[in-house]
Parts: structure tokens; sequence; C-alpha cells
């Protein structure tokens, strides 16, 4: 891909990222529900007071002003105070991030090396016993709703086995000094393999949970593409020329039939971030899901328009990188 | 490969023996929602405040009765009813070391009531909690002198809300180092904040004490106290199955058993401050009529629900006010359960068929509000549950004034302060926030009204108590009961118990 074109996608994002600002701002703006009233709670105030704290937070203008001074401020990096944490919402996304990414990558390492190696053997072994459980399995992965499934992991390995903690991100007794804020390398960064290993302990089943929708859908993307690749022409001819089975699946089959589940893993940890809702929500994990469902109950609007925006960027940089990896890896597709 | 599983339990077990040395004098708490700022004038949230409370210490607070009693304060005293004077204790140390000064209050005060005394044009958004707070003055070096702009008897209830910050250490780190940073002359200080996850305290040496009217008097009891934050119900209670809190707020009531019956856990109640009750559209047609009414409060079998359903955590009300609650009424009419004379009074009303109607709530009372509502359809009311989201109600039912459309609305308003004047007058006050009803009497107004400066409290609780009589009479609302907090704990706690006023005080509070 030209430089011309890098630059013209990357162009692509402004209209995208205007267009989510203003759904975003019209969504909390029809939402029924007051900041000032949620914020005020069951207290007796006087109109008067009420009204001075919702000019105080800025709501007293008319909502298009109000988009106005929010696309104003954004323009210029100024996301906004947000009205619980009293810091700038770019602050607070911030410190939340690096939970969340972590997160999102463990599980993504998850998904990739459980579903490329079954996704194989389910093909190459197909209609055979372990193929049809696959697919059951892959069923179930997609089907089975992260909050149950996260809390049945929970009473089994953390209540009844005792193995595994049950929430957080790392033991009290664990205490580091960040560097990357990514506390799986953090932790090896500062020469603490214990903390490390407790901090992996708390990762695994929040991964698992987050991770096992993608895993069922890399899964049967790998299956289907390598039964297409061992159709074609030249595995066949591979295999009249006498080349060992192992040496035609991985030298030939597999490197082709990847192709597609690279792409499609690309585009799917854009959903891993919805998925982060509910996960982190479960688990206890300080990650951004959770601060933005808090915040959408709470209507902390400047939060939840910052962390859309966030996530609507994340969302067509992956797409991006899904087309740039689909056609460095597939030369025969021109963008 | 075994090798490296050597390595891996070597460390595994130098985990486990670090982790059950820390936890010799350290208590955690599995708490719902991380605090939003440490700064305590700058936040409008019970969680938030719950967490601040351990490191920052008020001018006053509340003993275990609830009553409330001097705490940085030595006395304080109503000099008229718009003038109050607080003495201020002596020794009173700041986590930095520093000595607490009058000037310290004074200037607590002046940054949660002067506008934009936040900085940058902000205003606290705890000011609206001191009312009508007009001045605060330093007198004779140790006392501080609060003026208000008119009576206002329940300054006494309001002011446990409200933490005393050091003057020197605001100005040094300004309101945006406050909110990450505490410098309170509370029992704990502060370690580290992981921001969604825990917020690490330790015991703080030179603590003066607290309030000498709760014993035990002196430092806190556990060297480490930990709030950690575990939004999840599940995951809440399963936390504390696996040992890993020894306190959980807001234990559903379907896991009371669960967690009654593990042999390390064990559940403690307390009675809550928040009413439960049905409202009825006054606005509508069908409610406007008081034999409705009437007949609606017949056809609820509070006690049945308080016993099956709310496992007998439940005080059951016949006005807004608790039990425990200042002002509230022992003698107040009772509406028993009659589903006959529901349908009587519902004949007599002129729907000799019954009548189809929705109750509006929010998804986390549904399940109470469908017992209430297969009640009301014994009763005539063919009833149907809608449930919507929490804000979204609220600008459906509470309108100030603003018509109002549906039928009922099972709610709540919660009384942190345990004073009629923050549930009584916004619930039942024509037109104000909490009026879900659409009731509107003026007698029942010109009582709240006059309540609410009355300096003399004998003729206040009259005025209230007055009060309570007229609206059981009217029934703007069915009212239902008052609900336990309910809390899981570890057994190996000990010295601690949970506070009606939903404050989780871990000053005494000691772990085996």
């Amino acid at each position: 891909m030209s430089l011309g074109k890098l630059a013209e996608r990357l162009l692509h994002l402004v209209p995208v990222l205007l267009g989510v600002s203003v759904i975003v701002f019209l969504m909390m703006a029809l939402t029924p529900g007051d900041p000032v009233d949620i914020m005020i709670g069951d207290q007796n105030v006087t109109p008067e007071q009420e009204q001075a704290m919702r000019e105080d937070l800025g709501l007293d203008l008319p909502v298009h002003r109000q988009f106005f001074v929010f696309l104003g401020n954004a323009v210029q990096g100024d996301f906004g105070t947000s009205f619980y944490h009293r810091r700038p919402v770019l602050d607070v996304i911030v410190e939340r991030l690096p939970a969340t990414i972590e997160l999102s990558l463990v599980a993504l390492i998850i998904a990739l090396v459980t579903a490329i190696p079954l996704g194989v053997l389910a093909a190459i072994r197909r209609n055979s016993i372990l193929d049809k459980m696959a697919t059951v399995g892959s069923l179930l992965g997609v089907s089975l709703p992260g909050f149950w499934f996260g809390i049945l992991l929970l009473m089994l390995f953390a209540v009844h086995l005792q193995l595994l903690p049950v929430s957080g991100r790392i033991g009290f007794s664990s205490e580091i000094e960040p560097i990357t804020h990514f506390l799986l390398i953090d932790t090896l960064l500062r020469g603490r393999p214990d903390a490390f290993w407790d901090a992996l302990k708390h990762i695994l089943l929040p991964a698992i949970t987050l991770g096992l929708p993608m895993t069922a859908i890399l899964m049967r993307v790998t299956r289907t593409s390598m039964l297409e690749v061992m159709r074609q022409d030249y595995i066949v001819f591979a295999e009249a020329k006498g080349l060992k089975r192992g040496r035609i699946l991985f030298r030939h089959a597999l490197k082709n039939a990847l192709i597609p589940t690279v792409s499609v893993a690309a585009i799917e940890t854009g959903s891993l971030l919805g998925g982060n809702m509910i996960v982190e929500t479960v688990f206890g994990w300080p990650g951004l899901g959770r601060l933005v469902v808090e915040s959408v109950f709470l209507r902390n609007y400047p939060l939840v328009q910052a962390a859309v925006l966030f996530y609507a960027v994340t969302y067509v940089l992956l797409n991006f990188i899904a087309d740039i990896l689909y056609t460095t890896l597939n030369p025969r597709v021109k963008l | 490969m075994v090798r490296v599983r050597r390595v891996l339990f070597a460390t595994a077990a130098a985990l486990g023996l670090s982790l059950s040395a820390a936890q010799a004098s350290e208590l955690r708490v599995g708490f719902t929602l991380d605090a939003m700022t440490l700064d305590p004038a700058n936040h409008r949230n019970r969680e938030t405040e719950t967490i601040i409370r351990n490191m920052y210490d008020g001018l006053v607070t509340r003993d275990g009765d609830m009553k409330v009693v001097p705490q940085i304060a030595e006395s304080f005293e109503m000099v008229s009813p718009t003038v109050y004077d607080f003495r201020i204790r002596e020794g009173v140390t700041f986590h930095d070391g520093s000595s607490l000064t009058a000037e310290d209050v004074r200037f607590t005060f002046e940054r949660l009531t002067a506008e934009g005394a936040m900085g940058d044009g902000q205003t606290s958004p705890r000011k609206s909690l001191l009312g009508p707070v007009e001045s605060v003055e330093v007198r004779d070096g140790n006392t501080v002198r609060i003026t208000l702009s008119e009576p206002w008897p329940i300054l006494p209830a309001m002011l446990p809300f409200q933490e005393v910050v050091s003057k020197a250490f605001v100005e040094k780190v300004g309101t945006q180092g406050l909110a990450t940073q505490a410098n309170g002359t509370g029992p704990f200080k502060l370690v580290d904040w992981r921001k969604g996850d825990a917020i690490i305290m330790e015991r703080f040496e030179d603590y003066y004490g607290g309030a000498p009217s709760i014993e035990p008097v002196g430092e806190a009891c556990v060297e480490r106290a930990i709030f950690k934050i575990i939004p999840e119900s599940a995951s809440r209670v399963a936390a504390l199955l696996a040992g890993d809190v020894d306190i959980i707020n807001e234990l559903p009531p379907f896991s009371v058993e669960q967690v009654k019956s593990n042999p390390g856990t064990d559940v403690m109640t307390v009675n809550g401050t928040r009413s439960f009750f049905v409202a009825m559209n006054m606005e509508g047609d069908l409610f406007s009529d008081p034999r409705v009414r009437r007949a609606a409060a017949h056809a609820i079998d509070k006690d049945l629900i308080i016993d099956r359903i709310l496992g007998g955590n439940a005080a059951r009300i016949e006005g807004i006010l608790s039990p425990d609650a200042f002002a509230a009424s022992t003698d107040l009419p009772v509406y028993e359960y009659d589903p006959e004379k529901a349908r009587a009074l519902l004949a007599e009303a002129g729907y000799p068929d019954g009548v189809e109607i929705t109750m509006d709530t929010v998804g986390a009372y549904k399940d109470i509000a469908e017992a209430v509502a297969s009640l009301l359809t014994k009763g005539g009311f063919n009833t149907r549950v809608a449930v919507g989201e929490g804000a979204q109600m609220t600008q459906k039912w509470r309108t100030k004034g603003g018509p109002k459309s549906g039928d009922m609305y099972f709610t709540s308003w919660g009384n942190g302060s345990l004073d009629p004047f923050d549930i009584f007058t916004p619930t039942h006050r024509t037109n104000d926030r909490g009026n879900s009803a659409g009731y509107a009497n003026p007698e029942v107004d010109r009582l709240l009204d006059a309540a609410a400066i009355e300096p003399d409290t004998q003729k206040r609780a009259a005025l209230y108590r007055e009060a309570e009589q007229i609206v059981n009479g009217d029934l703007p609302y069915v009212y239902l009961w008052v609900p336990q907090d309910i809390y899981g704990v570890s057994k190996r706690l000990t010295g601690w118990r949970p506070s009606a006023d939903s404050r989780i005080n871990l000053h005494d509070a000691c772990v085996d």
C-alpha cells in the first residue's frame, strides 16, 4: 500500500469520528435521565441550588450549544471534565486503559493459540468425533453469555478449588512500581517472578471468559478455510509429488489458510472491547469497560462521549490493520 | 519440564507464605464502587464518602445509635436558631504530621460553601448538603462559628457528611492534587489507590483516637485496611466465600442462606434508611379517588413479602419515615391486608370488575414489584410490571410539577440523615423533587415548611407527626417497608458492626 493510500485511509477517520460524536451526543441527550438529578440523589435541595449545579456542569446550555462547546474543545484535545471524578476525562480514561488493553491482548493470545490448532485438527480430521466436538464447542462458545460463563468459572476455580483469585489485577502483597502499566510486563522488568505469577493468575479467568466467543469464531474460520485450501490444486499436486503430510499441512496449506483467520482476528479484536464491559464487571477488573458502564448509569456525559470516540477510533484502526494484514499476507489482493 | 514445575511450585509456595504473613492484620472490604475522587469536597457520591471517611474525620460523627456526637469538635452548641458554635479539639494531627487548627475547619467549610471556592470558577457539588450556611468564622482561637441565613435545625444531622481538610495541604497540592492524594485526620492513611481496583490504607499511628464517646478510643485495630472494588454481587459473594475479603456490602437477600451456611462466614444486618413505597398517580383519573388508593393499600400484604422475599430483613412502615428516624410516629393507623375490602372499595368507586394497571419500577426491584403486583391483582387491580432504567423512571415520575403519566410506581427514597427534612419534604411537598404521586395538600406543605425551620426539637417533632397523620389518611403512597442493609462478614472479623447510615467505619474492626 502506498503512502498516499495510507493517508487517504487515515483521512476517512475524520468523517467517521465526526459522525460518531454527533450520534453519541444525540443519544446521550435523548436518553431520559438527568445527571444533576442522579447526583443529588435523595436529598432535599432548593430549585436554585439545583440550577447552580446544572450551571456548574455546563448543562444549562441548549443541547446544540453543548455540542459545539464539546466539539470545539475536543478538536484541541480537551474532552471535558468528568462530572463525578471532577478531573479531565482523558486522565481518567488513560488510567484505566492499560488494564483493558492487557486483558484484551491476553484474551486474543488465548483465542489464537487454542483456535488455530483446534481448527486445523477439525479440518484434517473432518467428520471425526473431534471435529464434531469442536463444532459443538464453538457453538457453545459463541452462545454462552459472558457474565454467566464468567461466574461459573469463578465459582469453580476461585471458590471451590481455590486455585485462582476472584477479582482484581494483582494481589495486595505484590506491589510493584509501574513502568509500562502492563503488569505482566512490569513484574518481569522489575525482576519479580512471584508477582508475575500472581498477575497471571489474576488475568487467566477474565481473559478466558473474554476470549471464548472469539476462540469459537476463529476456530470455525480456520477450519473452513483449511478445508478450502486442502481442495486446491497445488495441495493435490504436492500430495501427488509425495511430499510428507506434515510439510504439506504446515508449509503449504496452513500458511494460506490463515489469511482469513488473521484478518477476522483483527476485526474481532474490536468486539473484545464490547465484551470487556461485562467481563470487567464480573471480575472486578479495573479497566475502561467497567468505567464506561458506571458512567452510562450515572449519565456522566463527558466520559461516555470520550470513551465512545476512543472505541470508534480503535475499531476503525483495527479494520485498517486487518486490511493491511490481508494484503501483506495475500499479494493477490491490492487495496 | 520437571524443573519448570519445581520453580513454579516454589514461587507459588513463597507467594502463599507472603500472603498469609500480610494477612496477619489486614482487613479487606469487598465494595461495590470505587471512589470517584479522594477530595472530600469534590464529589456527590455515597460510596466515595464511605471510603474517604476512613481517612478523613469530620467535625461530628454518628455513634452506633445514630446519635450525632462530637469528633474533631470537642463540643458544639446552638447559640441561636441561625448560629452554631463548635469548639475544636486540641492535639488532632493530619497524616503529614501538621496540627489541625480552627482555621483548617473554617477553610474546609468555606471551600464547601463559597461560590467558586474549588478553583477554576467551580463550586463544590456538596454545597447544597449544607443548605443555608452563610458564613464560617474563627472566634477566640479554637471556636468555629457557623452562621445560617435562616433557621435550619438539621445542620448537626448534615455535618457528619463533611470531612475536614488541611488548609496548608490544599493550598500546596491544589484541588487537582487533592483528587488523588489524601491528608486527613482519620484513623487510616492512604498507601496506594489502584484506580478501579482497590484503595489500600494503613493505620495512622498518631491518630488522636476519634470521638471520645464511641468506644474504643485510640488508633485503629488493624495495620492495613483495603477497599477492594467488586461491582458484581455474585463475584462479591464469591470473594467472601473464598476468603479474599472480610466484609462485603449489599449482600443480595437470595445469597443470605449461602453465606450463613458456609463455615467461615456470617451475615450481619442493620436497619437501613431507605423507605420503599408505591406511588399512585393522583393526577390520573383512577387514583385521584381516595377509595381506589385505600383499596390498593388493603390489597398489599406487606408482612408476607417481608417474610418470604426479604427473608424477614425489613421493618414495615405506615408512613414515609423509618422507625429509627427523628419524629417517626408509632401510632399511625394501619391498613390491614384485606383483599375483600380492596375489591369492595374498588366496586364502590365504580370498578366492580376491577381495573387494569401498570406498575413501573427499575430492574433491581423487579422481583419484589412482581410479588406486589400479584397481590394487587388478587385485590382487583390487574397489575402488569414494567421495568425501566433508573434515570428514565426518575424523569417519568419525579416531574417536579410537570405533567405525569402512568398508574403506579414502585420506588424508594433514602434518608441518610435520618431526618424527615430529607425524605418527607421531597416526597410530599407540592411539586417537590421526589413527589412521584403528584400529591398536593397545602396544609401538609405548611407543616413541612414550618418544621424545616423550627429550632425547638419537641415542636418540630410535633409538626412532622401532625403531617404524618394527614398523609396517612390522604394516602398518596402505599408505604411498604424499610429493608435492612445486609452485609456478609468473615468469622475472623470482630469489633465491627454495620451502621444504619451505610458508612463502613473500619476504626474498630479487628481480624484474628
